[in-house]
């Protein structure tokens, strides 16, 4: 047994879960002490998600113990967690968009006044709350509408409100820009601080360096380390996550082809008073990734929502090859050679009730390798589906497995393995590693480079400006919906890039 | 001739009389949709009450009796739906045909093994829900028109409506059941018994079920209901399944199927005048549908 002093909070021990023959939790051990930042990290389905299922009462292992405060617990349900003071900010937030933020944040556990609702105290406690953890809030605005950073800090005002002590995140940073990252490590220093126990699962590495105390690495379900951040490095982490050394390959130098996508002048108005997208015009040629660099939220997913056909803009012209596809329905712009990676995996990637099989065809079903005179052409469809399964190391039971039920980097993997081995002659590709852990993401830096090699152009959007600058033979910087800034390959530092997007610097141009 | 306000005040009397039993249906109907529950089966389950409460009146002949009968029946093939619907997950409209077609058959078989006819039961000896007296309001002859033969289940209605308001919007149960209509996951993962809550929603809504035939008419007819549980579910909808808007959704309609009657002594012929109530139906829906498209 491990250490046992006095301020170990939590812990679990030989946690065991099977789902069918696959053992996700094997064996693992894990503590906390109070005022702790813990992080877990480890591959894409190492099952780290399924381990903090179990302690939010999620999930009911198939043995192990969990002992809080040197009592031995079963969490039964959530509610029994919450009772216990576990709390998560689950990645996938758990808010009810129509309601405010205070009817989100009392959920469970509302103040009365009689027979009613206290929604005006409910308000107080908020904003009281609010003030107490420097964690600044509106209560009566409703969530809707909210960017994913002031979702996220109703997520852990709610868990404070059911008085947590011990709060997990998983993979809290993955969908925030790189400041909203900042104001959310700082809080967790700050509730540490305040004496809450802390366990945070991600892929970043440098997160774990800069705000953790501890961290402990899992691969294929088991713990295989566990030391403090004090003793180790960004690089011993990353080798006893993937079990090898990374290795960046080169980029090759090769000159720009043909143009392939032309975009010139579009305009999307949206509903606001500030258009979405402002004369927007890029092209991308073969041979070429093209980085698009932005603060999300400034257009950059409504821009390749209508090169896709899913919104339709005002005006402009977009063209494919030399072909028109302007507000062109999205089966004729995909038939036109566009492969594209949505932002979201779930909602433009996949359907969760999906199969493995269907997911790695859908949008692509139509081809001739795949159907016949409207009939699908199951054998070829499944020895395709698991060709890109075992090639882009997708963990997966069986192709017949639900989609939904793949750890959340795997699904990923799979729909961009899906889109990039089509052969077309350009790709969108939209934050195709997020949610990746870091061998992955280099195998698919790698895929992207291969794929400009061979002759694609390809128009990456993406959040991780390491991301942007590491593959993008040019970049475009986009701010409120414009253009702002071009630059090719080394021609621009970290910091201009920077203060671009936020507008800072503006393009004379305009 | 009628004067003009004595005309508009039997066309209200004639209109809270046809809404009434409409109303209560739509109301439960308005709570199922807050808990994302489309009930279709509150055509039977209406036709349940009404048969209930016929059966109990004959047997009885206590009020008091018919409608506890009348409630608890309907109340109870609500809830199997609901536990259909909910518990096993079956479709929803798969469910609530079921229950449509089911209690369409067995009220009519009943009928014709407990009261040996066919078609139609009607009897002198049923007695019906009193009437609130409005002889106080004899100085006033168009108010008094205008509140006659009502009942104080016809009254209730809109407290109720007025209640369910103030249940809905400023309780925590209310609460939580508009929660779990809009993210049942995320109102599960938060600890509230969601299936529960949707179950016991759809029970509730079936008490509403069981006027028909106690206060209008006292008698029982096959398909009595003749749709009526299918437009309160569309009152419910056009009133946007808010308490207070379920009201004016069913005074609509009570004022179709009110002009419905006064016209059939007209000379438009009566196929097309009985057709108005749904053909209003039909309308309205279309009408607030393509409203809701346009936003
Ligand atoms: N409901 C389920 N049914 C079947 N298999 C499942 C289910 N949930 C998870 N798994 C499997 O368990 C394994 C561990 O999944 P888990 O989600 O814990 O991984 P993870 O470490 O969180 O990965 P990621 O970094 O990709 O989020 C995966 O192989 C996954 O496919
Ligand atoms: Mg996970």
């Amino acid at each position: 047994m491990r250490n046992q002093s006095d301020d170990v909070l939590l812990r679990m021990d030989g946690i065991v879960k099977c789902y069918g023959d696959l053992v996700a939790n094997d064996n693992v051990d894990l503590h906390l002490n109070a005022g702790e930042i813990l992080a877990v990290i480890g591959e894409n389905g190492a099952g780290k998600t399924t381990l903090m299922k179990i302690l939010y009462g999620l999930e009911q292992p198939e043995s192990g113990t969990i002992w809080l405060k040197g009592e031995k617990i079963r969490v039964r349900d959530t509610a029994h967690a919450i009772a216990n003071g576990i709390g998560m900010v689950q990645q996938h937030f758990m808010l009810f968009d129509p309601f405010t933020v205070t009817e989100n944040i009392v959920y469970g556990k509302e103040p009365r006044r009689g027979l009613f609702f206290d929604i005006d105290g409910a308000n107080r406690m908020v904003s009281d709350l609010s003030e107490r953890y420097e964690l600044p809030v509106n209560p009566v605005a409703r969530i809707k509408g909210m960017p994913v950073g002031l979702r996220q800090r109703v997520e852990i005002l709610k868990v404070l409100y059911q008085n947590a002590e011990i709060i997990i995140f998983d993979e809290p940073t993955a969908v925030l820009t790189p400041q909203e990252v900042n104001e959310l490590l700082k809080t967790m220093r700050q509730l540490a601080s305040n004496g809450k126990s802390i366990i945070i699962v991600t892929h970043k590495l440098n997160e774990v360096m800069g705000v953790a105390d501890r961290v402990m690495v899992m691969r294929n379900g088991k713990l295989i380390a566990d030391l403090p951040v004090r003793d180790t490095s960004i690089e011993e982490l990353s080798f006893m996550m993937v079990g090898r050394r990374l290795i960046e390959s080169a980029i090759p130098e090769i000159p720009p082809g043909k143009k392939v996508l032309e975009i010139e002048n579009l305009c999307l108005n949206g509903t606001g008073s500030v258009p979405i997208l402002d004369r927007v015009s890029l092209h991308v040629a073969a041979n070429e990734i093209v980085g698009i660099a932005g603060v999300s939220g400034n257009g950059q997913f409504e821009l390749v929502q209508t090169i896709l056909g899913l919104i339709e803009a005002d005006s402009g012209k977009i063209q494919v090859g030399g072909q028109d596809i302007f507000n062109h329905p999205v089966r004729s712009v995909r038939d036109s050679g566009v492969a594209m990676i949505p932002e979201d995996r779930f909602i433009w990637g996949s359907a969760a009730q999906a199969m493995v099989v269907e997911t790695a065809i859908m949008g692509h079903y139509r081809k001739q390798e795949f159907s016949k005179k409207n009939f699908l052409q199951i054998k070829k469809i499944r020895s395709f589906a698991s060709k890109i399964v075992k090639e882009f190391n997708v963990k997966a039971d069986s192709i017949l497995q639900k989609t939904g039920s793949l750890s959340g980097g795997n699904a990923q993997k799979l729909i961009v393995a899906r889109e990039m081995t089509q052969q077309t002659p350009l790709l969108v590709a939209c934050e195709p590693t997020r949610g990746i852990d870091i061998g992955a993401i280099n195998f698919i830096h790698d895929r992207l480079i291969e794929k400009r090699s061979e002759g694609a152009a390809v128009l990456l959007v993406s959040s991780e400006l390491s991301e942007i600058l590491k593959l993008s033979d040019r970049i475009y910087v986009i701010y409120n919906g414009r253009i702002n800034g071009e630059f090719l390959r080394g021609k621009v530092n970290e910091e201009e890039l920077g203060l671009r997007m936020v507008g800072s610097i503006k393009n004379e141009l305009q | 001739m009628m004067s003009d306000a004595n005309y508009l005040s039997v066309v209200f009397n004639s209109t809270i009389r046809m809404m009434t039993p409409i109303l209560y249906v739509a109301l439960g109907s308005a709570l199922c949709n807050r808990v994302f529950i489309f009930n279709i089966g509150l055509e039977g389950t209406m036709l349940t009450g009404a048969f209930a409460a016929i059966v109990a009146n004959y047997y009885t002949g206590s009020i008091l009796v018919s409608l506890l009968a009348a409630m608890i029946s309907a109340m109870l093939v609500s809830w199997v739906a609901g536990i259909f619907m909910v518990k096993f997950k079956g479709a929803m409209l798969v469910v609530g045909v079921s229950i449509n077609m089911l209690m369409a058959g067995l009220t009519t078989f009943l009928m014709q093994t407990i009261f040996g006819v066919k078609g139609a039961y009607v009897s002198t000896d049923l007695v019906s829900l009193p009437k609130v007296d409005v002889s106080f309001l004899g100085r006033w002859p168009v108010l008094q028109t205008m509140f006659s033969s009502l009942t104080y289940l016809d009254l209730f209605a809109f407290v109720l409506a007025i209640l369910l308001y103030f249940f809905l919007f400023k309780t925590v149960t209310g609460f939580h059941m508009r929660s779990v209509g809009i993210n049942k996951t995320a109102a599960t993962s938060l600890g509230i018994n969601a299936d529960r809550l949707q179950i016991g929603t759809i029970a509730f809504s079936g008490i509403g079920a069981c006027l028909l035939t106690m206060g209008g008419v006292t008698m029982f007819a096959q398909n009595i209901t003749a749709g009526r549980g299918f437009i309160a579910m569309a009152a419910a909808t056009l009133g946007a399944a808010h308490p207070l808007g379920v009201v004016v959704g069913s005074g609509f309609f009570g004022f179709a199927q009110s002009m419905a009657n006064m016209l059939q002594n007209s000379a438009i012929s009566s196929q097309l005048t009985m057709a108005l109530p749904y053909l209003a139906t039909i309308l309205a829906l279309a009408i607030y549908n393509f409203t809701q498209h346009r936003r």
